[in-house]
């Protein structure tokens, strides 16, 4: 909706959007045609996540901070075995490394698959939603729910369950999957990775704004390979710094209109997290197939249009389908499933790469495991200075739009980075039981 | 007698009465009633795949819709019905991940001509459903209801319990 002020001027706002998860709305206003204050706006409540964790033991919060997400419950629980395995100095073996890797490829697939085709295609094909998309393009949809399929067969698989998944503990999983079991995945994985490229396809066919987005990326970048459940901090400026020196690099505060903190890089402008971040500076790190299908998408070895993060995330459907295959094909039974973790006092820090970007945890524990404080950043909260951005920039450019037509491309705007608002505000529903 | 039928109970196992449907899903199954196959499930989107091919499937899930908690609410909503009003109840559940609930399956579902004949949605209304927390006792109260209305629709009879505003 919109209206005018008294003093002539202009207000767009739509008060919930659509197609994100949680709830979040945009507001911009308009004078003699110059954008004034651009606000994305996130209602849901903080559920002072944090301040719940203080008190509970060590062990806890990869389950808990599951819940935070119903998309991304594999980030939290990663982030969390990190830090809490770093805070008690313990180190996991490869193998479970790699089959966290595997289980993650499953969260990416069943979101990036979502994002695509249920959230976002419908912004380029000119479609209110997917169910109207549907009713064109009903092969279109069903190759996205083929995807996602996938995801929640090898999320099971590896998981225990295609939603929050239930086999994951500190140091590792209660038990580890068999050969035979993963063997049994790889025709749909085989058949998925077809579905990857053919979306890769699709969408580099759509219409993109012309838009360079000038904000620092920021990513994670392990020893080897694309950054999904490890990796140091890099960004586009140049700084590379290890996951225990976050806080000393990136400052979070509040703003008025939003019930989730706001982000900063070094005392800088917006930064970006997510897969234009982890794609541009860890293109070499894509496997050969999945760089082939970018190319062949018209994409270069850095992408900065925000728009064409659908052509990023189909490119990363690609690689994480190739990778899953690549862990399954070299797993051997026989792997112990856990490490123990005793507790110790101490502090640590962990991070790994949600489908929307880099999700950050700290803890710290006293010698008995107890948290004494904890600390998460997720990642639509430090894309919320970078969307309002990209939301002032179009609204300027298009400012002679009507109202309908700029609400819609700016909605498309911010449905470009995925943004999970329940993420944002750690939002949850947790009974406090300290009996 | 009854007619061959899919029961899918939807829900979260540990979301307190986001779990009634699993539960509700949990006692069917344990009727073994002949001809009706039993599942539970927790992605809205893997419905579709669930519930296409099917003549006659029944989907239990937990409402928000601002009824009474333990309210059970009964709806059609198959390919011969009319889709989804606006207001309806089915689409006040917890939806599911990113705004896709049981609302957007079966609407979608529709559009890609995957909706079963006849599909009936069965909605009851939680008091809760904070992580970690049990059935509340409205909820736990309502549970031999919503197992008999279930019984009832795959015996071929109408839920006893029907209330079938839309």
């Amino acid at each position: 909706m919109s209206h005018k002020l008294t003093d002539g001027g202009q207000v767009l706002h739509v008060g919930t959007l659509a197609r994100v998860e949680g709830e979040g709305g945009m507001h911009i206003e308009i004078k003699d045609g110059h954008v004034g204050t651009v606000e994305l706006r996130i209602f849901e409540p903080p559920r002072f996540y944090e301040a719940f964790l203080r008190g509970r033991a060590w062990t806890e919060p990869p389950d808990i901070t599951a819940r935070i997400c119903g998309i991304c419950p594999v980030a939290y629980q990663f982030s969390a075995c990190l830090a809490l395995e770093d805070a008690c100095g313990v180190s996991v073996p490869d193998a479970i490394r790699t089959m966290r890797r595997l289980l993650y490829c499953g969260e990416w697939i069943e979101s990036h698959a979502l994002h695509i085709y249920l959230l976002h295609a419908p912004d380029f094909l000119g479609y209110p939603g997917a169910i109207e998309m549907a009713k064109d393009h009903p092969a279109v949809v069903e190759r996205g729910l083929r995807l996602k399929k996938v995801g929640n067969q090898l999320m099971t698989a590896v998981g225990g369950r295609s939603v929050h998944p239930v086999n994951v503990k500190l140091g590792g999983f209660y038990r580890m999957p068999t050969v035979s079991e993963l063997k049994s995945l790889r025709p749909a994985l085989e058949r998925g990775l077809e579905d990857a490229l053919e979306t890769v396809r699709l969408v580099s066919t759509f219409d993109f704004p012309d838009m360079e987005q000038p904000y620092t990326y920021l990513s994670l970048r392990p020893e080897q390979g694309y950054p999904i459940e490890s990796g140091n901090v890099v960004t586009t400026a140049g700084t590379a710094f290890d996951v225990q020196d976050f806080n000393a690099h990136i400052t979070e505060h509040h703003v008025a209109h939003s019930n989730a903190l706001h982000a900063r890089l070094d005392g800088g402008g917006p930064y970006v997290v997510g897969p234009l971040a982890r794609y541009t500076l860890n293109f070499d790190r894509l496997s050969p197939l999945a760089q082939q299908a970018a190319r062949e998408a018209g994409l270069g070895e850095t992408c900065r249009n925000p728009f064409q993060s659908i052509i990023v995330r189909a490119v990363e459907l690609v690689y994480v389908f190739d990778e899953a295959i690549r862990i399954i094909d070299a797993w051997r039974d026989g792997v112990a499933p856990s490490v123990a973790v005793p507790a110790r006092a101490g502090q640590g820090f962990g991070a790994t790469e949600a489908p929307r970007g880099v999700l950050f945890h700290r803890y710290r524990l006293d010698g008995d495991g107890t948290i004494l404080d904890a600390q998460i950043v997720p990642p639509t909260s430090q894309n919320q200075p970078s969307i309002e951005a990209d939301m002032r920039t179009l609204a300027e450019r298009w400012v002679e739009l009507s109202d309908h037509d700029l609400s819609h491309r700016c909605e498309a705007a911010i449905r470009n980075y995925d943004p999970c608002i329940s993420c944002a505000t750690h939002f949850l529903d947790l009974t406090v039981d300290r009996s | 007698m009854t007619t061959p039928s899919l029961v899918i109970g939807l829900g979260s196992p540990d979301g307190g009465d986001d779990a009634v449907g699993l539960l509700t899903a949990r006692r069917v199954a344990g009727l073994r009633l002949p001809g009706v196959t039993v599942v539970e499930h927790e992605d809205p989107t893997g419905l579709i795949d669930l519930w296409s091919g099917t003549g006659f499937a029944v989907v239990v899930d937990a409402v928000m819709s601002g009824a009474s908690p333990g309210t059970v609410l009964v709806m059609e909503a198959g390919a011969d019905g009319e889709p989804l009003a606006e207001t309806s109840w089915a689409r006040t559940g917890r939806g599911g991940t990113h705004a896709f609930g049981l609302a957007a399956a079966v609407e979608l579902a529709r559009a890609l001509r995957r909706l079963p004949g006849r599909l009936v949605l069965v909605g009851v209304e939680v008091e809760t459903v904070e992580h970690g927390s049990a059935l509340s006792a409205p909820v736990q109260a309502a549970l031999d209801a919503v197992v008999a209305a279930v019984v009832a629709l795959v015996a071929g009879s109408e839920a006893v319990v029907a209330d079938v505003s839309r």
